[in-house]
């Protein structure tokens, strides 16, 4: 089994001149980031890169979804906490029992107090970031030991408890506490490789990982932020079932209803993670203006923000098929990972209301194995309104054969930076329905000048609002002309803007000044 | 012991001395009541033995003192275990999981101490007719321990009481009529005793058994509870080893009449602890089961950090006031005692000479009250090496000391006193140590996965 931190592969052949930190995407799950990595590294051959993939635990994912080019020169692996445990029998709970006992009774007796339990406790009860923070998470001095059954470190949980959740169930509180600070710990004191510099693809651990090394190894570290990490977080804390909004006990011994601040803890959190990110980056790169000014509002310095656009390669324009007088039902996919972020649910609830009305012939298409279980549910549904026929899920297809299958791509995205996917479908000529997210709308009805004055390339709709997108759906497969408009201002659209080749000058120069 | 510590509450919230003074009496009864009528039948067959003039008694007195040292000794680790697993069942609410491990010790449990008992027997060199009896007094007492230990938690403490109000009298009853009527002599004695315990044994297990649901999971094992439990057996050995530690010693070493008078002084001054015992125990199932019910229940039901540090704060003040409460109510009755001494040893037949190591064994036995309380307390908390670092210190400080003692002529008595001070001294300062980190120790104690 590894242990905690430890570097699980490395092929140090030499000191590669950026080490990327992707958490939790390449080169192991598919999607738009993963895809954007493997076309950086891709495209930029004379740079050399070594992976440093960030994952939730070992055995978290399967085989490696990239062939991973010439020019990377390690995979390393670090995790963010332990494996689960097998479940342990009397005996053995009790031999750890003792365990920790022994090693609280051997606890306490350091000389001097953690550097790095001083920066946690400054990460969560602190505003600002400075070097001193920067220098005592660099200093790396908590075991997990120490952090999970030292008197000292509870005394920090404790402190959090009076001044940010005093109301909230202590228990609760607790477990999150150790949930929130053990992956910081363990990442910061792992064995790590070094390289010329660090480009992070997202605040979050990443993002302080790559920060800290950088801080210690005194090299450059850019970051660049799809989506804006902290706020994608926010979402999924909005919905996590593994926060409980229990009712607390009151000063009189009554229960009372509470919405969690441990949902605030984690997101301030984040957001103090994000911060650190920016405040050791020498350049911050998002894909569009409206990500800047997010970026910015998280504390963001606005001289170190940039604004890259993802870029996709251009095929020569598309042949459209002629329009006719009784057109073949509307070929409608959605295309990206089946996951809750992507809120597939509210799609197939949109395509089912369009079906009422309109003929479509309807494809999920994405990867369905990172959360089967969410996947499970969009199936069922499916099922339960009786659209097994018209929604297919077709699975992973080869990125060169999806937009012959389909005429209109459709997202329902609670959060998205600036889809790749979009992109991609924009330079096969397929127009789009997509909630406004991310950079969605500047992405449909273009920037300022000349880009918006090529016109919509789809239509913008609703967060989780399925009627919006089935009206959006009913319209576009009523009116194919528009279809037909709307796809020729996309493939014109992202000829304008979002040229690969553009995309990689940016980060080529980028490369250039940090190595 | 939830049921019990409802019915004393209910007897203490009638606010008047009657309902207090039952209270109280009921402690002393749960508590007291199987020693002290075990006790009594055999005072009484020494004090019938007496008139009667019967040189044997001395002999049945010995196999019974030995049997019952012994079975107390070696079934120790075994009726913690037994008692520990009884109380995560009903923690878990799987009573169904009680029933086939326990008939299976139980039937271990007799069979050993049939294999020890025949050794006893063999060892003392008695004739073959006493030996049985022996023998089946041994198997007897050592399955009523087992079912004591468990079935004052499982069953109504009212059950245990009844089967030795029933047992001990028959047993008397029995002897007698078995050595006079029959003319049996010391095999009279011993039969009539040992039947009257099978008496308490059939009772004890009619009991327990309707206390446990009919339909049994016999996929159930218990031998897993003894190795996650081992600290707890073994603290609770050595405690029980400390207990007769003192007397063998003094047996080995010192000559018969003072090793007797020794024996005599210490289970006397044993008496002494009754009224402290019955009072620790309405306490520790009332008020303070109370508050380290509610702390505990305050952890997983949803109390913030302010509400468990009041709720620690109750369970440490009400540690603190059991120890001082037990600690005053010792020191009336030793007060009492130590006064009294002259009169009560000359009332129960011992030599003036008694007098003083009596004093010092009534000390020694209020300190090892305070021992005993300690471990108790300590076991709530589950800090079993602690608890075993106080049986340690007591059976320790003992040995050395009566050696000691021995060297330099000085009485066993003293040295009894000193380890039970030692133990409770001990005892004392790993409480309260628990008691000032109890919040810290109870959540960093916790494990995370299989993080170390």
């Amino acid at each position: 089994m590894t242990a905690a931190g430890d570097i699980v592969s490395s092929q140090d052949k030499k000191l590669p001149d950026v080490c990327l930190l992707c958490e939790g995407t390449y080169p192991y799950i598919s999607g738009g980031v993963s895809s954007w990595v493997h076309d950086i590294i891709k495209g930029e051959p004379h740079v050399t890169f070594s992976i440093l993939n960030i994952g939730s635990h070992e055995g978290w994912h399967g085989d490696l979804r990239f062939q991973l080019p010439e020019n990377v020169v390690g995979l390393e692996e670090l995790f963010c906490h332990n494996a689960p445990p097998t479940p342990m029998d009397g005996p053995q709970r009790a031999a750890l029992e003792r365990a920790i006992r022994r090693f609280r009774k051997s606890s306490g007796r350091r000389k001097n107090p953690s550097r790095l339990l001083r920066a946690l406790r400054r990460i969560h009860l602190e505003d600002g970031v400075d070097d001193d923070l920067m220098a005592d998470l660099a200093a790396g001095d908590l075991s997990l030991s120490e952090l999970l059954y030292d008197d000292a470190s509870f005394e920090l949980v404790e402190e959090m408890a009076e001044k940010l959740a005093p109301k909230t169930p202590f228990g609760d509180l607790f477990w999150q506490c150790r949930a929130m600070n053990l992956p910081v710990v363990r990442l910061l004191t792992a064995r790590t490789s070094p390289a010329r510099s660090y480009h992070s693809l997202s605040a979050g651990y990443a993002g302080l990982f790559g920060a800290v090394e950088a801080f210690k190894q005194k090299v450059p570290f850019l970051i660049t932020e799809h989506g804006i990490y902290s706020r994608e977080r926010d979402i999924e804390l909005a919905r996590a079932d593994w926060i409980p909004d229990r009712r607390a006990l009151d000063d009189l011994g009554s229960r009372v209803p509470t919405f969690s601040p441990l949902r605030r803890m984690w997101s301030r959190f984040f957001r103090r993670l994000s911060q650190i990110a920016y405040h050791q980056a020498v350049k911050i790169v998002t894909l569009s203006e409206v990500n800047r000014e997010k970026l910015l509002v998280d504390g963001a310095p606005r001289a170190k923000t940039m604004v890259v656009p993802n870029g996709v390669e251009l095929k020569p324009p598309p042949e459209l098929p002629p329009l006719t007088s009784k057109p073949a039902p509307l070929r409608v996919g959605f295309v990206g990972r089946v996951v809750p972020i992507k809120d597939v649910l509210t799609f197939i609830r949109a395509c089912d209301i369009a079906l009422r009305e309109v003929e479509l012939d309807i494809r999920v298409i994405g990867p369905d194995e990172e959360d089967p279980q969410y996947a499970a549910r969009c199936r069922e549904l499916a099922r339960t309104l009786g659209r097994e026929k018209e929604i297919k899920f077709v699975g992973m297809q080869p990125a060169g054969k999806i937009y012959n299958q389909i005429e209109l791509l459709t997202l329902t995205s609670f959060s998205e930076g600036q889809p790749l996917v979009i992109l991609e479908a924009y330079a096969s000529g397929v127009p789009v329905i997509c909630t406004d997210v991310g950079c969605c709308r500047e992405l449909i009805e273009g920037g300022p000048g000349e880009d918006a004055a090529l016109g919509p390339s789809g239509i913008v709709t609703r967060v989780a609002v399925p009627q919006d997108t089935a009206r959006a759906l009913v319209t576009l497969a009523r009116d194919r002309e528009r279809l037909r408009r709307c796809g020729i201002a996309a493939y014109k659209r992202v000829a304008l803007r979002y040229a690969r080749t553009a995309m990689l000058e940016s980060y080529g120069e980028l490369y250039q000044e940090i190595t | 012991m939830a049921g019990i510590g409802w019915k004393l509450q209910k007897m203490v919230d009638r606010d008047s001395l009657a309902g207090t003074m039952s209270a109280y009496l009921t402690g002393v009864a749960v508590t007291s009541a199987p020693w002290l009528l075990t006790t009594a039948v055999l005072m009484s067959l020494r004090i019938a033995a007496r008139t009667d003039g019967s040189p044997t008694f001395a002999l049945v007195e010995r196999i019974v003192t030995l049997v019952y040292a012994l079975t107390v000794v070696l079934s120790a680790p075994v009726h913690i275990v037994v008692s520990r697993y009884a109380a995560d069942r009903l923690y878990d609410q799987r009573l169904d999981r009680i029933g086939a491990p326990l008939w299976r010790v139980l039937a271990a449990t007799m069979l050993g101490f049939l294999a020890i008992g025949v050794a006893l027997m063999v060892i003392l060199h008695v004739p073959v007719a006493l030996a049985i009896a022996g023998v089946f007094l041994t198997v007897v007492v050592g399955g009523q321990w087992l079912l004591l230990s468990v079935g004052g938690g499982l069953a109504s403490p009212t059950i245990v009481l009844r089967a030795f109000f029933a047992g001990c009298p028959l047993g008397l009853v029995a002897s007698l009529w078995l050595y006079r009527g029959l003319n049996l002599g010391a095999v009279g004695y011993l039969g009539g005793f040992a039947m009257g315990q099978l008496v308490t044994l059939a009772l004890l297990l009619h009991g327990v058994a309707r206390a446990i649901p009919s339909k049994t999971d016999e996929t159930a094992r218990l031998w897993p509870a003894f190795a996650e439990y081992w600290l707890l057996a073994l603290s609770a050995f050595v405690y029980y080893v400390s207990i007769w530690t003192d007397k063998a010693m003094v047996w080995l070493l010192a000559d018969r009449e003072a090793a007797s008078l020794y024996s005599a002084v210490t289970a006397i001054a044993w008496f002494t602890v009754v009224p402290a015992f019955g009072w620790i125990y309405v306490q520790i199932e009332t008020v303070f089961y109370r508050r380290f019910r509610a702390f505990y229940g305050g952890l997983g039901g949803g109390a913030p950090l302010a509400v468990l540090r009041q709720r620690a704060a109750l369970v440490t003040t009400e540690a603190t006031r059991i120890l001082r409460g037990a600690a005053l109510v010792q020191a009336s009755v030793l007060t009492l005692a130590l006064v009294g001494a002259p009169v009560l040893l000359r009332w129960v037949g011992l030599p003036p000479s008694s007098v003083l190591p009596f004093r010092l064994a009534a000390i020694g036995a209020a300190l090892q009250l305070l021992s005993l309380l300690e471990i108790l307390l300590l076991y709530y908390f589950d800090l079993r090496q602690e608890a075993l670092a106080v049986s340690l210190t007591l059976l320790g400080t003992e040995a050395a000391l009566i050696l000691v003692a021995h060297a330099t002529g000085v009485t066993p008595a003293a040295a009894y006193m000193i380890a039970c001070a030692a133990a409770a001294l001990v005892g004392l300062v790993l409480v309260r140590a628990r008691l000032a980190t109890l919040i810290t120790d109870t959540f960093q104690a916790q494990a995370y996965g299989d993080v170390v």
